[in-house]
């Protein structure tokens, strides 16, 4: 009884583990195919290419770890994608390009607060409140920008691709940055408040936790996170796309369930979430270069995701079955 | 008061109202809306609607945040399978539907189990699973439509058949009522409900829960195919994206309907009757000459108002 | 000790749920130094008023006057904030939080304002499970997750919460419920300490022999009103009990035994077994014999039960006599429904989670494990005559069927969970504690309906968590200790004394010593 405690300590504390073997394993099997996969140039290039999705997935890790989800979070990306691009002007002076980009955080944060408002305030159920919201942020994005179009700024695009501060690409110091950000939370009040919300919210209540602004919080830093997601998208791709998030949001959920985050809530972490939105674009990677037919990328790519997305469930299964 | 009082608790019958009154509202907007040729084709309308919801129906039903979100996808592959298949022939009409409705049901399938034996939450496998059918649908296809719809269907399923009345209606009608035997008499109904309200009680009370997730989930897959397969009597052609416009209306269609979010109450006459409200929106935005994104927005708030009034979980604080 | 007098005075308190009136006239009174005993039968409201102190519920009308002026809390933050901590019995924990985390939830020692100092933590932690120790295993570490704890460790985890927060109110709603002897006489010396130091405590309890040793006032609730109160010293139970009960009729302390009929045939028999918290059980009911099972609690005994009806995995043989042929079928259950449909009925203790689907009808409740005796369609006229049948035999008061189980009071649906099964007519009864909270009233019906089932031959096996239940009920009772049966007590050795020690064994006592 002691060592399968000792076991589920282990995978509480660090439940990034299993996502960090399968990292190498994706690395390994995509050097194999790409064996440039490390030269600066192309990791750069590759981890520009992850950086909005990994902001996303940080933002839907948060509101799962508080129990809840956010089907919305593709939807926000779109709509500040739209907002960045329509407002931002290609010669920009500096000021101006600051004021833009608080314009589309604040963006964010308010379509993340109205995903609060409804889940935290009005006790509204997480899965079809945002599923509605997802509805109005698309529908407002293709509004504002009725087709893919616009451009940013140039200087501020090149350095953007081109940075890499003492020889490590700039996604890199960004995800360091996040991760070291989700372990001063963690060891804050509000980190374990979060946690105990996600663990059980009525025994969190019972204990003076402020469950509905911790909630209501979760869903505002997941919409600032699509708007950081989005100023990434189009600072890479220099344009922007009204439909750009729809896939996003499954693709956070996968990356969430690869890195060990439990989906009801209270367990997990960024760090894994991070970890398994590499590991889904090396899949990605794999799957180009292994001249899969174009007609079967897509099907290819969806049964890698449903597999991903049963493998836990799978496990458990197993580990049931022995008992 | 006790009227009012009797009406809260009765959302069906509050939807159907509603219905009424945007009826009428349309011919406020629209002369010449008010005809009964309009009526009959807004209830034909409403009725694909409503056919494609009764899965959803169903799996909200269930309970444990049951939802099926790949309805959409198998809806559309459904259609494109019978346009294949059927190639234009009366004679191919009932193989093709077979083999649509044995895909629906084997993608249901697929979900039940994913859902009741390895614990995927509904939203992330049917999520998935929609994934998978899109990628089939373009496997498949390769980008080519292929086939022709049998003129059959089209006479027997969206053409005027008696007295005016297009065919899909009867059908629809039909189906509810297999619908309510199905919910109101059987075992399964009265199984349905309970694991809805509550699982650990069904299970000690002999109910099996993983089979009744994966039946659930399954008749939502066979369901979503047949409306498919109706779907196309009416379009009479297929494109990549034919079903996706139905998936977010099936749950908003459940929502008005009164079934709650988790599960254990409700019925199918509120789908019918939410199906028929969301109809009657969507046509009111479309005679308004409403952009696309803008009948977005409005479906996505209407969604939003009805779960704040109808929706709303027990609060920590009483 | 510093000026720290504390008096809550709660005045004519109002809760409404909805429609239903939990309390229509809850008055309390405390200070420091003493303790109160708040007493009252199941829906009486006594754990309706502790909410209210407590802030987590707000009331409609009425006042709480605390320290001399009149307070109202937004919130339970907003009782913590004035020095008022509470007990639960249903745990406020998170399962996969530590012992520490748990206990300094919301409240944690902070360091520059807003990062956890985890040694202040840690160091806090240990001093408070110090003060239970010698009566809780070693396994009880600040860095343990909760999940991992037996219920009586999980128990002293949140009176540990409460205790974190130094108050001057202390509330404890039924929390010597999963205690055991020691940790309930630990947790009494420590309520000596807090008198002195000038706290002041109210006890919500149902146990007698508790309120007698540890109380020095009681408050009576009955349906939802304080009808009256008592200093302890001047009092004895049976004034409590009928303040509580509202008549003069005493509670059965034992009822008539009725001796197994001589050879009776074995209904069912268990030969060794294991599950994840049984270590090897073996037994033999008889038909029309009522077995009991008793021991602390979390000792396997409502996983034996659920074992037996097929909700848990288990090995080892089990055997039923099959019907009147006088032969034996070895089965093994692996779901309830196989169960049922061997004869065999379960009754859950916890009715609300376990037993009813509330939104749904009394029809549909009763009716639940039988609609595939109904055919396709479902003859209703038949189920309905069955249901008002077996609630007729229950005396079960209710509008209509059709009405939701909800609107039922805790006896009345505590009668559609055994409608339920007695239905059936099932040969092997298990009951898992399905007195537990329930009213005096109710459980003496309980009791008599229990003897006429035993007259028609039905084999019973029925835990109970409260001793003097099983000592007056039943002939013979299996206690369990860490999943095996310590004793087998009945006749001259089924006494309460014997009960206990067979509860408790000496190798328990040194595990917790060393």
């Amino acid at each position: 009884m002691r060592e399968r405690l000792q076991i589920k300590h282990v995978s509480l504390r660090y439940p990034f583990l299993l996502a960090l073997v399968l990292l190498v394993v994706a690395m390994l099997l995509n050097l194999l195919l790409q064996p440039n996969l490390l030269e600066l140039r192309v990791l750069n290039g590759n981890l520009r290419t992850f950086l909005p999705l990994i902001f996303v997935a940080v933002g839907q890790t948060i509101v799962i770890l508080g129990s809840g989800i956010d089907l919305s979070i593709g939807a926000i990306v779109s709509l500040v994608t739209a907002v960045l691009v329509t407002r931002m002007s290609l010669d920009a002076s500096a000021g101006q390009i600051v004021l833009v980009i608080l314009l589309a955080c604040g963006v964010g944060m308010a379509a993340g607060a109205l995903n609060g408002f409804g889940v935290a305030w009005l006790r509204l159920p997480p899965i079809v409140t945002t599923y509605a919201t997802a509805f109005i942020f698309s529908g407002l994005a293709l509004w504002i920008l009725p087709r893919p179009g616009g451009s940013m700024p140039e200087t501020f695009a090149r350095w953007y691709r081109q940075a890499t501060p003492l020889g490590i690409p700039l996604g890199i110091w960004i995800a360091a940055a996040l991760i070291l950000a989700w372990y001063f939370l963690r060891g804050t009040r509000y980190g374990s408040n979060l946690f105990a919300v996600g663990g059980n919210a009525q025994a969190a209540y019972a204990t003076a936790v402020p469950v509905t602004r911790v909630l209501f919080s979760t869903y505002v830093i997941s919409g600032l996170m699509a708007a950081l997601a989005a100023l990434a998208l189009t600072l890479g791709t220099s344009s922007g796309d009204p439909r750009i998030g729809e896939a996003m949001t499954l693709d956070s959920i996968v990356a969430v369930v690869l890195g060990g985050t439990r989906l009801s809530g209270g367990q997990g972490g960024i760090a894994g979430s991070i970890l398994g939105v590499i590991i889904l674009g090396l899949i990605r990677n794999i799957i180009s270069f292994a001249n899969v037919p174009s007609w079967y990328q897509t099907l290819v790519d969806a049964l890698i995701i449903i597999i991903a997305l049963a493998a836990p469930g799978f496990i458990q299964l197993l580990r049931r079955r022995r008992v | 008061m006790e009227t009012i009082k009797s009406l809260k608790l009765n959302p069906p019958l509050i939807a159907l109202l509603l219905a009424v009154a945007l009826f009428f509202l349309g011919g406020l907007i629209q002369p010449g809306f008010l005809n009964i040729n309009q009526a009959f084709n807004i209830l034909r309308l409403a009725a694909f609607l409503g056919i494609i919801a009764a899965g959803q129906t169903l799996v909200i039903l269930s309970g444990g945040e049951g939802i099926d979100l790949s309805i959409g996808a198998v809806v559309t592959l459904a259609a494109i399978l019978t346009f294949r298949i059927n190639d234009g022939q009366n004679t191919m009409v009932l193989p093709a539907m077979a083999v649509a409705l044995l895909a629906g049901t084997f993608i249901g399938l697929l979900n039940g189990v994913g859902v009741a034996f390895l614990r995927v939450p509904p939203l992330v496998m049917t999520l998935g699973m929609a994934g998978v059918v899109q990628g089939l649908i373009l496997a498949i296809t390769q980008g080519e439509m292929i086939g022709d719809t049998a003129p059959v269907m089209g006479r027997f399923i969206s053409s005027p058949l008696v007295f005016g009345i297009p065919g899909v209606i009867f059908i629809w009608f039909i189906l509810a009522g297999l619908i309510w035997l199905l919910l109101e008499r059987s075992a399964y109904g009265k199984q349905l409900y309970a694991i809805g309200v509550n699982r650990t009680t069904a299970r000690l009370s002999g109910v099996r829960v993983p089979v009744m997730v994966i039946i659930t989930y399954t008749l939502s897959g066979l369901l979503a195919a047949f409306g498919g397969f109706m779907l196309l009597g009416f379009t009479q052609t297929v494109f990549m994206n034919l079903g996706g416009p139905y998936l977010f209306p099936s749950v908003a269609a459940v929502v008005v309907g009164g079934t709650a979010l988790s599960g254990g109450k409700g019925s199918y006459w509120g789908t019918m009757a939410g199906a028929l409200v969301l109809t009657l929106i969507t046509s009111l935005l479309t005679t308004m000459q409403l952009p696309q994104a803008f009948r977005q927005m409005t479906l996505g708030v209407i969604l939003l108002v009805l779960i704040s009034v109808y929706g709303r979980q027990r609060g920590l604080r009483q | 000790m510093a000026e720290n007098h504390v008096s809550l005075s709660a005045q004519h308190i109002v809760k409404r749920y909805g429609g239903v009136l939990a309390l229509s006239d809850g008055s309390l009174e405390v200070q420091s130094g003493e303790v109160v005993a708040l007493l009252g039968a199941n829906g009486s409201g006594k754990s309706t008023l502790s909410k209210v102190i407590t802030g987590v519920v707000a009331p409609n009308e009425g006042q709480l006057i605390l320290d001399g002026q009149p307070v109202v809390f937004a919130s339970p933050q907003g009782a913590k904030n004035r020095g008022i901590a509470v007990v639960y019995q249903e745990l406020s924990l998170i399962p996969d939080m530590t012992v520490a985390e748990n206990i300094w939830l919301s409240h944690q020692p902070l360091k520059w304002g807003i990062y956890v100092d985890k040694k202040a933590v840690q160091t806090g932690t240990q001093e408070l499970i110090d003060l239970f120790a010698g009566t809780v295993q070693p396994s009880l570490q600040a860095g343990e997750p909760v999940s991992a704890l037996p219920p009586d460790e999980r128990q002293i985890v949140e009176i540990l919460k409460a205790l974190s927060l130094d108050p001057r109110l202390i509330i404890l709603d039924e929390a010597t419920a999963s205690l055991d002897s020691r940790q309930v006489n630990r947790l009494f010396d420590l309520i000596e300490n807090w008198k002195e130091q000038g706290k002041a405590i109210v006890f919500v309890s149902h146990r007698m022999d508790e309120i007698f040793r540890i109380a020095d006032r009681a408050v009576v609730l009955r349906n939802g009103r304080t009808v009256g109160g008592a200093v302890i010293s001047e009092t004895d139970e049976n004034e409590l009990v009928n303040m509580m009960v509202g008549d003069a009729a005493a509670v059965p302390r034992r009822l008539a035994h009725q001796p197994v009929p001589a050879g009776a045939p074995i209904r069912l028999r268990l030969q060794d077994i294991h599950s994840d918290v049984l270590q090897g059980v073996s037994l033999e009911v008889h038909d029309g014999e009522l077995l009991g099972i008793g021991g602390l609690q979390g000792q396997g005994q409502s996983n034996l039960l659920h074992a037996v009806f097929g909700d848990i995995p288990f090995t080892g043989d089990m055997t039923l006599s099959s019907a009147g042929t006088g032969g034996a079928l070895r089965v093994h259950f692996s779901h309830p429904r196989q169960a049922m449909e061997h004869d065999i009925a379960f009754v859950p203790g916890d009715r609300g989670n376990e037993g009813l689907l509330l939104i749904r009808s009394i029809l549909e409740n009763i009716q639940l494990p039988s609609w595939k005796g109904y055919g396709f369609p479902l003859r209703m006229e038949a189920a309905r005559a069955d249901a008002t049948q077996i609630a007729d035999d229950l005396s079960l008061v209710r509008e209509s069927l059709d009405a939701p189980v909800s609107s039922l009071s805790g006896g009345n649906a505590q009668k559609v969970v055994i409608g339920k099964w007695l239905l059936r007519r099932p040969k092997l009864l298990l009951l898992n504690d399905p007195t537990k909270g329930v009213d005096v009233h109710t459980k003496r019906e309980f009791y008599n309906l229990l003897a006429e089932l035993r007259q028609e031959g039905t084999a019973i096996l029925f835990y109970s968590s409260d001793d003097e239940e099983l000592l007056g009920l039943c002939d013979r009772v299996l206690v369990l200790l860490d999943g095996r049966i310590s004793a087998e007590l009945s006749g001259e050795t089924l006494t309460h004394s014997q009960l206990v020690s067979a509860s408790m064994s000496t190798g328990h006592l040194e595990a917790a010593a060393s």
